[in-house]
């Protein structure tokens, strides 16, 4: 602190000045001030260097080989795996069942969550029971969820086709048959994150002043228009970030397929095998690391597209309307314009 | 603050002094393990294996010794499991279970498996039936696996059934039946249709268990005797192949999901009549049934005969991966729980059949009578069924042929979306894009 007021003072002194050498001390405080911070934000970064960004690295390196799961390294064949697997029938196969599956469940799942959300928003008795109930589903272990949701779904000895059969219905075919597969395992996805959803959409929806829906309410608005009109608009960004990672974690689902049908990597004809799936029984199976990397990447690839657009779409939402986002888009000119006025 | 810091390094430190001693130790691999010296040895089985009282005893007569047993449920999770370790080049365990079916896969990386020759298995290569020592054994002479179980196959069928069909329900005349020494898939088809039209009801449980038996009696399988590959052309196994798709599409199939059975429940519930069984499949069918609530009165029996002749599908290798840090206590384990005596007794809680020929003979002179199977003598019978069997070479991709490329194109004819000409020509297509073009 001392040198820098006296420097002004003049050149002889301030010629002094830089002669002293700093102590140990001083130095190491300059040092602690300086390099401190990214010491403490080290971690989260050679931590993501090492689980993300190496592996990341490391499977594009491998994309460009024939490498084999147990015999290792062999030719470069540069971009060659990555031909053969965009003309390869069983991938775009995959691609096809991994939306199917991610609509089926990413919609129905956010209808759901945004209606448990409301009704828990309510003025309910015994709030947190109600509200840790909807969670329960999340604690169980996907595991066990496929497990117990394959058995009610078998096709001959399952709980929902003796229910159906006894009702004097058909049976469905729920692993032999594309859709209805779909279904069964969307199902056990929606099972999974309704929940979880439900309770990050109520924490936005608490957020929402409560004057807003005294007001509309006076005005004769009924809860329908209320929810519509005030509810919506003001959780829109946390929809986003439901959809974004509901997004994300629906394109790289695995668990529920791969259990579903415990003998083959996702069906026997593959109705219901994802991408990741795909990947898994080339690496394992069929023993093409190579192919398997290239998976990997394309699926990478994919999930980046889809975070671009979403990151897009909620861009304009957060824009579209409110005061606040009226003010981002005004350029600095008019900015100044309105400050004159002000004056 | 500063004085903080110092701590917490003298901590990190402190934490990385102790890691390199506590690795310093457990790479200390030369020693034997005695009371003062326990060493903890990890095994790795498969479907059932019925090892788990052997482990107890093993533990009893070696002080020190603890095993740490995995199972896992089936052979292709296995198999997963193995290559997974393999590929990462850790994990996997001292003594590691080995399938038949994907043998050929692992012969490809066989020295990544100690040699058994440097323990001694030289000395007690004369137990095991030839073939199935010389299995395990790679191109270079090196012994990787010492054999379990092998897989000669009788025929299970269900005697209620059969009665009520009209059929004899007594073991010696079924296998009379059936065509005894001449015993034919033609008159296996022939009989399932008699059935099927007598009862309304499915004569296998699913067709990929029948065509495993079938490509497992030919010759030569999916590979040449050269390692070549050997589905395209051949007039033999496509013939084969019709004549299951013939049977199938009559009706003979239940449509079963293999290794599900509706949890058992469809060996209980008169889905089907008979079943191909491989000596390991009767402690499969066992615990199928357990879990089902089934028991004898299930009427399931084990017939004398099986059609096409002798037939071996699967048997087991214990290994030891070149990972191991006891390699020296792992293959001294692995050849203990192969050692006939013990295998004898593997055979009586798991019911598969032995590989070494003193305990195959101790089965026979027992003739022990299996409660689950109205009392049939399995290890008489499978002795019998052992005999002519010959081995047949797997190659790299065999497990990948019968799981990937067979087996859906078996589960099209199972429900009835395919005919034998289509579901063969799908299964070349997939056998070019998963193993040729791979």
């Amino acid at each position: 602190m001392t040198t820098t007021v006296n420097r002004p003072a003049g050149p002889p002194s301030g010629r002094t000045v830089a002669k002293t050498k700093p102590t140990f001390k001083q130095r190491l405080n300059v040092f602690d001030v300086k390099a401190s911070p990214y010491f403490y934000v080290a971690p989260f970064f050679i931590l993501f260097a090492l689980v993300g960004l190496f592996p990341l690295v490391y499977t594009f390196v491998v994309s460009l080989y024939d490498w084999h799961l147990l015999k290792g390294q062999g030719d470069f064949v540069g971009l060659g795996n990555f031909v053969e697997v965009l003309q390869d029938r069983f991938f775009w196969n995959s691609l096809f069942n991994t939306m199917s599956i991610f609509l089926l469940s990413a919609i129905p799942q956010l209808a759901v969550a945004l209606f448990l959300a409301a009704m828990l928003d309510q003025n309910l008795r015994a709030k947190t029971f109600w509200r840790m109930s909807v969670l329960l589903p999340y604690i169980v272990t996907p595991v066990a969820v496929a497990m117990i949701f394959t058995n009610m779904f078998g096709e001959q000895y399952g709980l929902i086709n003796n229910i159906l059969g006894s009702l004097g219905l058909d049976p469905v075919m729920w692993k032999n048959d594309t859709f209805a597969s779909h279904v069964a395992i969307a199902t056990m996805v929606n099972w999974r994150w309704t929940g979880y959803n439900a309770l990050i959409l109520l924490a936005a929806m608490q957020a929402v002043p409560r004057d807003l829906y005294e007001s509309a309410a006076l005005d004769g608005a009924g809860a329908v228009r209320r929810f519509f009109s005030i509810t919506l608009p003001s959780i829109r960004p946390t929809m986003v970030f439901v959809v974004i990672t509901a997004t994300i974690g629906g394109l790289q689902i695995f668990t529920e397929p791969r259990l579903f049908d415990p003998v083959a990597a996702g069906g026997t004809q593959r109705q219901f095998q994802t991408t990741v799936l795909y990947l898994w029984e080339m690496a394992f199976q069929r023993q093409n690391f190579g192919k398997a990397s290239t998976i990997a990447w394309l699926l990478f690839l994919i999930i980046v597209l889809f975070g671009v657009i979403n990151y897009l779409i909620s861009r304009k939402i957060a824009t579209a309307d409110g005061p606040r986002g009226a003010k981002v888009r005004l350029s600095r000119a008019d900015r100044k314009r309105i400050e004159r006025t002000n004056r | 603050m500063k004085f903080a810091r110092r701590k917490t390094a003298a901590a990190i430190a402190g934490a990385a002094a102790l890691a390199l001693l506590a690795s310093g130790c457990s790479s200390d691999s030369g020693q034997t393990a005695s009371a003062d010296n326990p060493l903890e040895l990890t095994v790795t089985t498969f479907g059932t294996f019925g090892y788990n009282d052997l482990y107890g005893e093993y533990e009893k007569a070696n002080p020190g010794i603890k095993i740490k047993a995995t199972n896992i449920d089936r052979g292709s999770n296995a198999r997963t499991d193995a290559f997974t370790k393999l590929a990462a080049g850790s994990g996997l365990s001292d003594v590691t279970a080995l399938e038949e079916g994907w043998l050929g896969s692992i012969m490809e990386v066989s020295d990544q498996f100690v040699d058994l020759n440097d323990h001694g298995a030289a000395d007690i290569k004369d137990n095991w039936v030839d073939w199935k020592f010389e299995q395990g054994t790679d191109p270079d002479g090196r012994v990787i696996g010492y054999g379990t179980d092998i897989g000669p196959q009788g025929l299970c069928y269900n005697g209620k059934l059969f009665e009520a069909a009209g059929l004899p329900s007594d073991r010696a005349a079924v296998a009379e039946l059936f065509g005894g020494e001449n015993a034919s898939w033609e008159k296996y088809f022939e009989l399932g249709k008699q059935y099927k039209a007598a009862t309304g009801k499915a004569w296998y449980d699913q067709s990929g268990f029948v065509w495993n038996s079938m490509v497992n009696q030919m010759e030569e399988g999916y590979y040449t005797k050269d390692g070549e590959l050997n589905v395209d052309g051949n007039a033999e196994m496509k013939a084969k192949f019709e004549m299951l798709a013939d049977g199938t599409g009559a009706g003979l199939s239940a449509n079963q999901t293999q290794f599900d059975w509706g949890n058992g429940k469809a060996f209980t519930d008169g889905s089907f009549a008979t079943f191909v069984c491989p000596g390991w499949m009767l402690g499969t069918i066992k615990g199928q049934l357990e879990s089902a609530g089934g028991g004898a009165d299930s009427g399931w029996d084990f017939a004398d005969v099986f059609p096409g002749g002798a037939s071996n599908w699967g048997g087991a290798f214990l290994s030891v991966p070149k990972t191991s840090k006891h390699p020296e206590e792992a293959a001294k384990l692995a050849a203990w729980l192969t050692a006939p005596e013990q295998q004898v007794k593997q055979s009586a809680a798991a019911n598969n059949f032995p590989s070494t020929l003193k305990a195959q003979e101790k089965l026979v002179q027992d003739a022990t009578p299996n409660e689950l199977f109205n009392n049939a003598p399995t290890g008489v019978i499978l002795a019998n069924r052992a005999k002519g069997v010959v081995a047949q070479f797997k190659g790299p991709d065999d497990s990948v042929i019968q799981e990937n490329v067979f087996l859906p194109a078996l589960k099209m004819l199972d429900a009835g979306t395919s005919n034998a000409d289509a579901a063969w020509k799908e299964a070349l297509t997939l056998l070019n894009d998963l193993v040729v073009n791979n």
